[in-house]
């Protein structure tokens, strides 16, 4: 495919009065793993949620794979989807959030062929499907269990199986570690690597310094809804050119 | 430090010492008490010929009363159906982002609790003072089908109207409240699966949302139960106004309001044990071990079948 595979551009989002978002343009390619850094309230989560939708930019544009997200383009306007039309496109992006958000009331199993039974595909395909994704992350011979039986880097886990589950073109991940204790990280960000590996497209909110460096391709310095600095983390990271992002690498780390 | 020998003998003395819980005199003057009171009122019962058990007896199984008994069933049933299912749409539309829809919503709630169900019933069952005629039209514009509504709503329709826009606007409170207990993440995650709205509520948020809704509706539906008895005074032939029909015949009121009673108490418990079911079904996944009835028994009734250790606790 030609062109990246999300492009966004002046992408702009406030709450009341305050921007949250001041301007965004961001590529990021098949294939590629992009870390968003920042202080918090710099507005890394919304910048995420405006990839699939979940919040609504005020202006600006979203497109994954040449598509946009949302909206329709017609003689000027931007129409915004029907419901149907945003859960289609919804169900190509995976994410991945903070609190895990499994379905509790659902076994493992039940909560990773939810989404692909929603969408048409038939019990034995997801059924299989799933085995394989739990299998790669490690859970294999979990699948009855609650969630509230697992650790949270289990739960996590699980959670990353599911947003898999519907073959996604591009995964999100809403700092997928900060509700885990310490010594549970290492096992969710060791799935995320693995990912990472196998070429699948990713964004990445997260604070863990170790990881940007070692996995990304791209971190992306977020300040005051703006982004500051981006670029291959040996460069960004090692020498990054404004004070604030110098600052903000300097108390992380 | 050496210990001394005295030192060690007295050491000795306290391990071997029986531990000697504290007596609770009070809590057996209290059970004693409760169980003369408790005593009394199961003699009164049985040796007060004026309750007239025998009458009770005879009357209890009676053809016309069990059509009374069928009728309270089933109105129960209906009304219950169908108020939840208004009322989850009104809690719904409670929780839309439309304020045209959210007031509707909340409109309909307040003026409706507002109303004694009493008052609704009547103004049903009298609605044909007020419109005469009801017809099927355009607004404004010609109409098609016409009513007369003094023969329209017959007292059992009123009943079931009237009931059923009362269970709606308690059931809309129940639901919403059960809705907003469900943690918001989860409808987010749902909608990032790319699941429909409808999905979403019908499988994620109300299954998550039945542990709250549960009990409050279990209180209501009972309520609900004996509260169908006000269709009496429309001359509904439920199970209260079947037996006002037999006592004004011959005079028998109290043996015959106890076979009333005898039957809400019956169905009461059925729909209590029936709840606990519904309820143990929905605690999956929550990490709490379901209990069997019996041993639910066993917590809440003391004597239930462990009386030794409870005469214990108390000595």
């Amino acid at each position: 495919m030609s062109g990246p595979l999300v492009r966004i551009r002046s992408l702009r989002k406030g709450f009341g009065a305050r921007p949250v978002l001041d301007g965004i343009d961001l590529d990021v390619v098949e294939g590629e793993v992009a870390v968003l850094l920042g202080p918090s309230g710099a507005g890394k989560s919304t910048l995420l949620r405006c990839v699939n939708h979940l919040e609504k930019p005020d202006a600006g544009f979203v497109e994954i794979g040449g598509e946009l997200i949302g909206y329709r383009y017609r003689r000027g306007a931007l129409h915004e989807l029907g419901p149907k039309a945003i859960a289609a496109q919804r169900s190509r992006i995976g994410m991945v959030f903070q609190q895990f958000n499994l379905f509790g009331q659902f076994t493992v199993l039940e909560n990773l062929i939810e989404a692909p039974i929603a969408h048409g595909g038939g019990r034995e395909p997801a059924v299989a499907h799933a085995r394989e994704l739990l299998d790669r992350v490690g859970l294999a011979g979990r699948e009855n269990a609650y969630p509230r039986e697992l650790s949270g880097g289990q739960q996590q886990r699980v959670a990353i199986a599911r947003a898999m589950a519907m073959r996604p073109r591009l995964l999100l991940f809403d700092e997928p570690t900060s509700a885990l204790d310490p010594e549970l990280v290492g096992e969710v960000l060791a799935v995320l690597k693995d990912l990472a590996d196998s070429g699948m497209a990713m964004i990445v909110v997260t604070h863990e310094m170790g990881f940007a460096r070692e996995v990304a391709d791209t971190t992306v310095f977020l300040d005051a809804g703006r982004i500051l600095e981006a670029g291959p983390p040996a460069e960004t990271l090692a020498n990054p050119r404004h004070e604030r992002a110098r600052a903000f690498l300097a108390a992380v780390r | 430090m050496l210990l001394t020998d005295s030192e060690t003998a007295r050491d000795a003395d306290l391990l071997a010492a029986r531990l000697s819980p504290r007596r609770r005199p009070g809590q057996w003057v209290a059970a004693a008490v409760i169980l003369v009171l408790f005593a009394m009122f199961v003699h009164t019962l049985i040796a007060n010929p004026r309750f007239q058990w025998d009458v009770v007896a005879r009357y209890f199984l009676r053809i016309d009363i069990l059509g009374g008994l069928g009728l309270t069933l089933w109105l129960t049933a209906a009304v219950l159906v169908c108020g939840y299912l208004l009322g989850i749409v009104l809690a719904v539309l409670r929780l839309s982002g439309n304020v045209i829809l959210r007031s509707l919503s909340f409109g309909y709630v307040w003026l409706v609790r507002s109303v004694p169900p009493l008052v609704q019933l009547l103004f049903w069952y009298e609605l044909a003072s007020l419109y005469p005629r009801l017809s099927l039209g355009i607004p404004f514009g010609p109409e098609f089908l016409s009513f007369n509504t003094a023969h329209l709503f017959n007292g059992v329709l009123a009943a079931f109207i009237a009931l059923t826009i009362d269970v709606a606007a308690f059931s809309a409170e129940i639901v919403r409240g059960g809705i907003l207990s469900v943690d918001a993440g989860q409808t987010e995650a749902a909608n990032a699966l790319g699941l429909s709205r409808a999905r979403i509520l019908r499988r994620i948020v109300l299954p998550q949302a039945m542990p709250a809704i549960i009990p409050a509706s279990g209180n209501m539906l009972i309520g609900m139960l004996k509260a169908t008895s006000i269709v009496s005074v429309i001359a509904v032939q439920d199970l209260l106004y079947s037996v006002q029909l037999v006592y004004n015949q011959n005079y028998l009121i109290m043996p015959l309001l106890l076979v009333a009673t005898i039957w809400y108490i019956v169905l009461t418990t059925l729909l209590s044990i029936g709840q606990y079911y519904i309820e143990r079904h929905y605690v999956r996944g929550r990490g709490r071990r379901a209990r069997g009835l019996l041993q639910l028994a066993r917590e809440n009734l003391p004597l239930f079948g462990r009386l030794r250790t409870d005469l214990a606790r108390l000595s």
